[in-house]
C-alpha cells in the first residue's frame, strides 16, 4: 500500500527528514512514535503535499503510484486522508458545506457521480449519531471557536464522511476526554478493512489500547531507528527514548 | 503673597521637570537670526573643509525655497526662524578626550543630570553594571566622548560629528545625506545648513560593539536652537546599541529642536537605537515655553537580512513631530519601531514610523503606545508600504491609545498601501481609557489612585519598555510615572 | 472645489487631485483631461435594474436630475433607487432621503452605466428619532465610467442606519458615506465589500462623527483585488469631547489574489473623549496558505478551494444585511463575479 523508501525531506533551510524508509501493506495499521521535534509531522506534510516540505532524495508511493508528483488534491482523490495535529479554522465556510464540496470534488475526480444533497444530509446524520457529534455544530463555519477536542472529533467525522483508503492521524488523541478517545477509536476501527491502512502517530500507549497497531515505529532524528510488534510501545512508554536518542 | 504663591507653582512645577534648571555659563554665541553667513560663521566654528560647506550652502538655498509643512496635527505659533541663535558653545576650549579642560559647569550639569562623563565613574558602578560610553552634545558642540580608546580597539569610530568630518572625511562623504537626502524635508534641510555637531559611529565588519553607545543632548541657551545630526553605519554583521537621551532646561520662549539621525545597515548587521525624549514639554497650564521638537530621523537596510530597531519613550517637548522610519531594501532585512509617547499639560504629539518595504522577504513591527493627559493630544500616524518587488513582506502593527481625563485627545492615522499579492500587513488599534474596575480593585487593595495609575499604566506600556536596555528601562519607568503625575483625581 | 463643481462648470482644475490629502489614493485631476460635455437625456427603455423584483417604489434616475424619497411618521416602505448613466457624458444627480420619526425604509440602491461617463451622485439623508433605514448599494459601473457617490447622513437619537455597500469598482469609483451621529442610543452600520478586477479601482471613504453620548458604530469593510486592481478604504471614526460611552468598531479586511494588484487603506480615529471603547483592524495580504492546504488535502481542487474561501471571506459581510431578499441578491452578484 504505502510505501517510502529513503526519504529526505527540508523545511526552510532545515533537513529534517534523513533518510526515512517505511512500508505500511494493506489491511495494517502501524504505529509511529517518537521524541517531540522528531519530524512525525513532517513525514505526514510531505506524503500529503503541504507546501514549503521539500522532498531532496528519496520517494513515497501508494498503490505503486509516485504520490509525490500529485497535487495535494489529486492525493486526497486517491484516498489519502491526513487528521492535522492542529486542525485549522475555516472562518465562514458551513461544516458541512466544506464535506460536500471535499466529497464531490473527490468523486468528481475519481469519475464517480455526484451524491445527492439528501443522500449527504443522510450519511451525515448516520455519522454524527455514531461519533456523539451534535448535529447542529456541523452548520457552524467549520473549526472556528471549536474546542481543542471537538476539532478533533471534527476530523474523525470528516474522514468517516470521506471514507480514506490511507489514513495518518497525527495526534488525533491528544485533546481528547476519555469518552471522545473511545469514540473516536471506534470511528477510526470502523473504518479497517483489508484494502485500506493506516499511520497512527501519538506519543501515548493509551491509544494504542484502542487502535491495536500491527507494527511499531520509533521515529528519531528524521528516520525510523526501530520497528517491532505491539510490545515496542510499552517498552517505549516504560523507557523513554534514551536509548533511541544516540541511534539518531 | 503672589511672591509666595509664585514660589509654591515654581517647586511643584520643577518636582515635576527635574531637569528644568538654567546653567549659568559663559557661552559663544553666533549673531541672532539666520543668513548665508550665519552658515558660513558656524562652518568657519567648526574649521570644516570646503565640500562641507558647499554643502550646507546648497542645502541653504534649497530651505529658503521650502514651505513649512502643515499636515501633521498639531497647532503652534509660527516660528520666527530670525529670532534664534543658530549656534551656541560653550566658551572655554572644548577639550577632546580630556575631561580636565572641560568647563567645570558643564561638569556640574552632567552630573545633576546624572550622565557618568568620567569613565571612572562608570567602573565605579556597580560590579557587573553594564558599561556604557558617551558623547554629551551640549547647546552646539560635542563636550566630551567617553572610552574612544577602548572602542578604538576593536575598530569602533565614536566620535562627535565635527571631529568625524576632520578625521573621517572620506566615511562621512560617503554617508551623510544618504539616508535623509539634503531636501527630504523643511526641518531636515534646516538642519542640513546649520548642523552643530552630534555623533558620529562607525562599526567595522564583524564587530559587536562591546558596550552601550549613548549620547546626551542638552539645550541650555536661551533662543538657542539645537541642530544636531548622528550618522551610525554598521558594516557588514557588526551590532551596536545606541541611545540617546535629551533634556532642556524651562525657559518662556519655545526652543527648536530639528536633528536628523541616519543610519546604514549593512548585509547581517544590526542597529539598536533608543531614545529617551524628556526636553522640557512648557508650562502645564498655560503651555507657554517648552521644546519644539522636529525631527527626522531614519534608517536604510541597505544588506540583506539587516536588522534596525527603533524604541522611543517620548515624555518631553512642547510639540513632537518626529517619525523614525526604515528603509527595507536588503533582501530579508526587518525594522522594529516600539514606542511609548506620553502627552500631559498642553504638549501635542505627532509621531510614528515609516516602514517601506522594497526587498523580498522584509519584515517589520510597530508596536505604539499612547498615554494622553490632562489637555493634551497625542497622535499616531504612521506608513507601511510594500513595492511591488517586497514579495514575501511582512508587517504587524499594534497602536494602543489610553486617555486619563475629559479633554485630551488620542488619534490613530493609519496608511496602508499594498502593491503586491504576497505581502501581509496586519494592523491592530484600540483606543480606550484607564479602567475604572481595575483601578478600583488596585484601590481596594491598598494603593493610592496615584500608584494604581501608574501601575496600570506601567502594565500598559511593558512591551515597549521590555525592548530598552536595561539600566535606561527603569529611569524610562520612572519617566513615565512623573509625566502622569497630577492626571487623575 | 468638488466633483459636483467640475461637472457643472467643466473646469477640470475643481477635481480634486492626489494632493488632497483625502483624495490622495483616488486621483481624478491627474486622470481626467477634458471633462465630457453633459449627458444628453436619455430616451430609450431601460433593462431592469438589480433590485427592481424587490422594491415598492421605484425611482429611476438616468443621466442625472432629482429624486426625493419621504417616509412618513411611522410609515414602513421598500424603495429601488436606480442612478443610470447611458453614454460617454457628463452628470451629477441629487437625491433627498426623509424618514420621519419612527419611519423605516429599506432602499435598494443600484448604480448602473454602460460607458466612459462621468457622474457624481449627492445623496442627503435624514434619520428622525426612531427612525430605521437600510441601504443596500450595489454600484455596477462601467470599466470606462468615473462614478462618485457621496452620501450625507444625519442621525437622530434611537434611529437605526444601516448600510452595504457592494461593488465591481470602476475605472475611477469612489462611494463617500459621511454620517454625523448624535448619539442617543442611535447605531450606524457601514459595511462595504469590493470586488474587483482588471484595471478597476474602488474607494470607500467613510467618516463617522459622534457628537453625543451612548452611540455605536460598526464597520465591516472586505475586499478583493486581482490583476491589476486597485482598493482603496478610508474609514474614519471621530468621537468629539464629551461624546462618551461611545462604541466604535471598524475593520477592514483584503485579498490581494495577484501580483500587481494594490489596497490603500487608511482606518483613522480620532478621539477627543476619554470614556469610548474604540478599535480598529485591518489587514491585507494573500489568502491564508494554510486554509488553502487543509481544503486541498481533504480533495478540493485549488481554483475551487481559491473560490469557496474567498466567498466565504466576503460572505461574512453579506450575512450581515438585515434585508433577507436583498442578501440573497447580492450573495448571487457577488458569488457570479467570484468564479473564474
Ligand atoms: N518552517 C520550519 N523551519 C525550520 N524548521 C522547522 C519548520 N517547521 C518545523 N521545523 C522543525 O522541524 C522539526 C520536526 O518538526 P515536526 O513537527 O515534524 O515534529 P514532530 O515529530 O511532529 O513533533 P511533535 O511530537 O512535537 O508533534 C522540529 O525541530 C521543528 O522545529
Ligand atoms: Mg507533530
Amino acid at each position: 500500500m504505502l510505501s517510502v523508501s529513503n526519504l529526505h525531506a527540508t523545511v526552510g533551510e532545515a533537513q529534517i527528514l534523513k533518510g526515512l524508509t517505511l512500508e505500511v501493506p494493506a489491511g495494517e495499521v502501524h504505529a509511529i512514535m517518537g521524541p517531540n521535534g522528531a519530524g512525525k509531522s513532517t513525514l505526514s506534510y510531505v506524503l500529503t503535499g503541504r507546501q514549503g516540505y521539500e522532498v531532496t532524495e528519496g520517494g513515497a508511493t501508494l498503490d505503486g503510484e509516485d504520490l509525490l508528483a500529485l497535487e495535494p488534491n489529486e492525493r486526497a482523490a486517491k484516498g489519502l486522508f491526513l487528521s492535522f495535529q492542529y486542525p485549522l479554522e475555516i472562518p465562514g465556510v458551513p461544516a458541512l458545506t466544506f464535506i460536500r464540496t471535499a466529497l464531490n470534488a473527490q468523486r468528481k475526480a475519481r469519475s464517480e457521480k455526484e451524491i445527492t444533497a439528501p443522500e449527504f444530509l443522510k450519511l451525515a446524520r448516520q455519522k454524527a449519531a455514531e461519533l456523539k457529534i451534535d448535529f447542529e455544530m456541523l452548520k457552524r463555519a467549520l473549526n472556528v471557536g471549536f474546542s481543542g477536542g471537538e476539532k478533533k472529533r471534527m476530523e474523525i467525522f470528516q474522514m468517516a464522511m470521506l471514507s480514506p483508503r490511507f489514513l495518518i492521524l497525527d495526534e488525533t488523541d491528544s485533546g481528547l476526554d476519555i469518552d471522545a478517545l473511545r469514540i473516536v477509536s471506534d470511528g477510526v476501527n470502523a473504518l479497517r478493512s483489508p484494502d485500506r491502512a493506516m499511520l497512527v502517530i501519538t506519543h501515548y500507549q493509551r491509544l494504542l489500547d484502542y487502535i491495536k497497531p500491527d507494527r511499531v515505529h520509533v521515529l528519531a532524528g528524521g528516520r525510523i531507528v526501530a520497528s517491532g510488534g505491539p510490545e515496542l510501545a510499552l517498552e517505549l512508554e516504560r523507557d523513554g527514548y534514551d536509548r533511541y536518542a544516540k541511534a539518531a | 503673597m503672589a511672591a509666595v504663591k509664585q514660589t509654591v507653582d515654581q517647586v511643584a512645577s520643577l518636582e515635576k521637570y527635574k531637569h528644568g534648571f538654567v546653567s549659568d555659563i559663559e557661552q559663544d554665541f553666533a549673531p541672532k537670526g539666520l543668513n548665508a553667513d550665519i552658515v558660513r560663521f558656524i562652518s568657519a566654528k567648526k574649521n570644516e573643509p570646503e565640500w562641507m560647506l558647499a554643502w550646507r550652502l546648497d542645502a541653504f538655498e534649497r530651505w529658503l525655497a521650502m514651505d513649512e509643512p502643515d499636515w501633521a496635527k498639531v497647532n503652534f505659533p509660527r516660528i520666527d526662524y530670525q529670532d534664534s541663535y543658530y549656534y551656541a558653545a560653550p566658551k572655554e576650549k572644548v577639550g577632546i578626550g580630556s575631561l580636565d579642560e572641560v568647563d567645570p559647569e558643564i561638569l556640574e550639569v552632567y552630573k545633576k543630570l546624572g550622565i557618568p562623563l568620567r569613565e571612572q565613574e562608570v567602573l565605579a558602578g556597580v560590579v557587573g553594571a553594564p558599561r556604557y560610553a558617551v558623547d554629551a552634545v551640549f547647546d552646539s558642540v560635542s563636550v566630551v566622548t567617553t572610552f574612544k580608546k577602548e572602542l578604538a580597539q576593536v575598530g569602533v569610530i565614536f566620535c562627535s560629528m565635527s571631529e568625524a568630518i576632520r578625521e573621517h572625511p572620506e566615511l562621512v562623504k560617503q554617508y551623510l545625506g544618504t539616508v535623509v537626502p539634503v531636501s527630504d524635508n523643511y526641518f531636515a534641510c534646516l538642519n542640513a545648513a546649520v548642523f552643530s555637531d552630534g555623533s558620529f559611529v562607525y562599526v567595522p565588519p564583524g564587530v559587536r560593539c562591546p558596550m552601550e553607545l549613548s549620547t546626551y543632548f542638552r539645550i541650555n541657551a536661551e533662543n538657542s536652537g539645537q541642530f544636531e545630526r548622528t550618522l551610525i553605519i554598521a558594516d557588514k554583521a557588526s551590532y551596536v546599541s545606541y541611545l540617546e537621551g535629551c533634556t532642556a532646561p524651562m525657559r518662556d520662549e519655545n526652543q527648536l529642536h530639528a536633528a536628523v539621525v541616519e543610519l546604514v545597515t549593512m548585509d547581517d548587521a544590526e542597529i539598536k537605537y533608543s531614545t529617551v525624549q524628556n526636553w522640557y514639554p512648557g508650562d502645564p497650564v498655560t503651555g507657554k515655553g517648552g521644546i519644539y521638537n522636529f525631527v527626522t530621523k531614519r534608517a536604510d537596510c541597505r544588506g540583506d537580512r539587516s536588522k534596525v530597531s527603533w524604541t522611543q519613550v517620548e515624555t518631553g517637548s512642547s510639540i513632537t513631530w518626529k517619525y523614525p522610519s526604515c528603509i527595507l531594501r536588503g533582501e530579508g532585512s526587518s525594522g522594529e519601531f516600539y514606542s511609548i509617547a506620553i502627552t500631559n499639560g498642553r504638549q501635542q504629539a505627532d509621531t510614528g514610523t515609516k516602514m517601506i518595504h522594497l526587498g523580498a522577504n522584509t519584515r517589520s513591527r510597530i508596536i505604539s503606545k499612547g498615554i494622553s493627559a490632562g489637555r493634551s493630544s497625542n497622535t499616531y500616524r504612521g506608513l507601511v508600504s510594500a513595492h511591488p518587488k517586497a514579495k514575501g513582506a511582512r508587517n504587524f502593527t499594534q497602536c494602543d491609545s489610553l486617555l486619563i481625563g475629559k479633554h485630551c485627545a488620542a488619534h490613530t492615522v493609519p496608511y496602508i498601501e499594498a502593491r503586491n499579492g504576497q505581502a501581509k500587513f496586519e494592523h491592530e488599534a484600540t483606543t480606550t481609557r484607564l479602567s475604572e474596575d481595575q483601578l478600583f480593585y488596585a484601590m481596594q487593595r491598598g494603593l493610592s489612585q496615584e500608584e494604581a495609575v501608574q501601575l496600570l499604566v506601567n502594565g500598559f506600556v511593558k512591551e515597549v519598555l521590555q525592548e530598552l536596555p536595561m539600566e535606561f528601562a527603569v529611569e524610562a519607568q520612572k519617566l513615565v510615572a512623573i509625566s502622569l503625575e497630577g492626571s487623575v483625581g | 472645489m468638488s466633483v459636483a463643481a467640475a461637472i457643472r462648470t467643466r473646469d477640470v482644475g475643481e477635481l480634486p487631485s492626489r494632493r488632497d490629502e483625502d483624495w490622495r489614493w483616488t486621483d481624478l485631476r491627474g486622470l481626467i483631461r477634458v471633462l465630457p460635455a453633459p449627458s444628453e437625456s436619455f430616451a430609450g427603455t431601460l433593462a431592469a435594474g438589480p433590485f427592481d423584483r424587490l422594491a415598492i417604489d421605484h425611482h429611476v434616475l438616468v443621466n442625472g436630475g432629482d429624486a426625493r424619497i419621504d417616509v412618513a411618521a411611522g410609515k414602513k416602505t421598500l424603495a429601488a433607487l436606480r442612478l443610470v448613466s447611458r453614454g460617454a457624458g457628463a452628470h451629477a444627480s441629487r437625491v433627498t432621503i426623509n424618514l420621519a420619526a419612527g419611519a423605516r425604509l429599506r432602499l435598494l440602491e443600484s448604480y448602473e452605466s454602460d460607458g466612459a461617463s462621468v457622474c457624481q451622485t449627492a445623496l442627503t439623508i435624514t434619520l428622525a428619532e426612531g427612525a430605521a433605514l437600510e441601504r443596500i448599494v450595489l454600484a455596477e459601473d462601467h470599466e470606462d465610467a468615473v462614478s462618485v457617490s457621496q452620501a450625507e447622513v444625519r442621525l437622530s437619537p434611537t434611529s437605526d442606519f444601516g448600510q452595504t455597500i457592494v461593488t465591481s469598482g470602476a475605472r475611477r469609483q469612489r462611494i463617500e458615506t459621511r454620517a454625523s451621529h448624535p448619539g442617543g442610543r442611535a447605531s450606524a452600520r457601514m459595511d462595504g465589500v469590493y470586488l474587483l478586477a482588471g484595471k478597476r479601482h474602488a474607494d470607500h471613504t467613510t467618516v463617522v462623527t459622534h457628537d453625543g453620548v451612548d452611540g455605536t458604530t460598526n464597520q465591516l469593510i472586505k475586499g478583493v483585488a486581482r490583476d491589476q486592481a486597485r482598493g482603496v478604504f478610508q474609514g474614519k471614526i471621530v468621537v468629539s469631547e464629551g461624546a462618551d460611552r461611545t462604541d466604535a468598531r471598524m475593520g477592514h479586511h483584503a485579498l490581494i489574489l495577484s501580483d500587481r494588484a494594490e489596497v490603500d487603506a487608511k482606518p483613522e480615529l480620532e478621539i477627543y473623549a476619554d470614556d469610548v471603547s474604540c478599535a480598529h483592524g485591518n489587514t491585507v495580504g494573500a489568502m491564508d496558505e494554510e486554509a488553502l492546504f487543509y481544503a486541498r488535502q481533504r480533495g478540493i481542487p485549488e481554483a475551487e478551494a481559491r473560490a469557496m474561501l474567498t466567498e466565504a471571506f466576503i460572505g461574512q459581510v453579506i450575512d450581515r444585511i438585515w434585508f433577507e431578499d436583498a442578501r440573497r441578491v447580492v450573495r448571487n452578484w457577488a458569488a457570479e463575479r467570484l468564479r473564474v
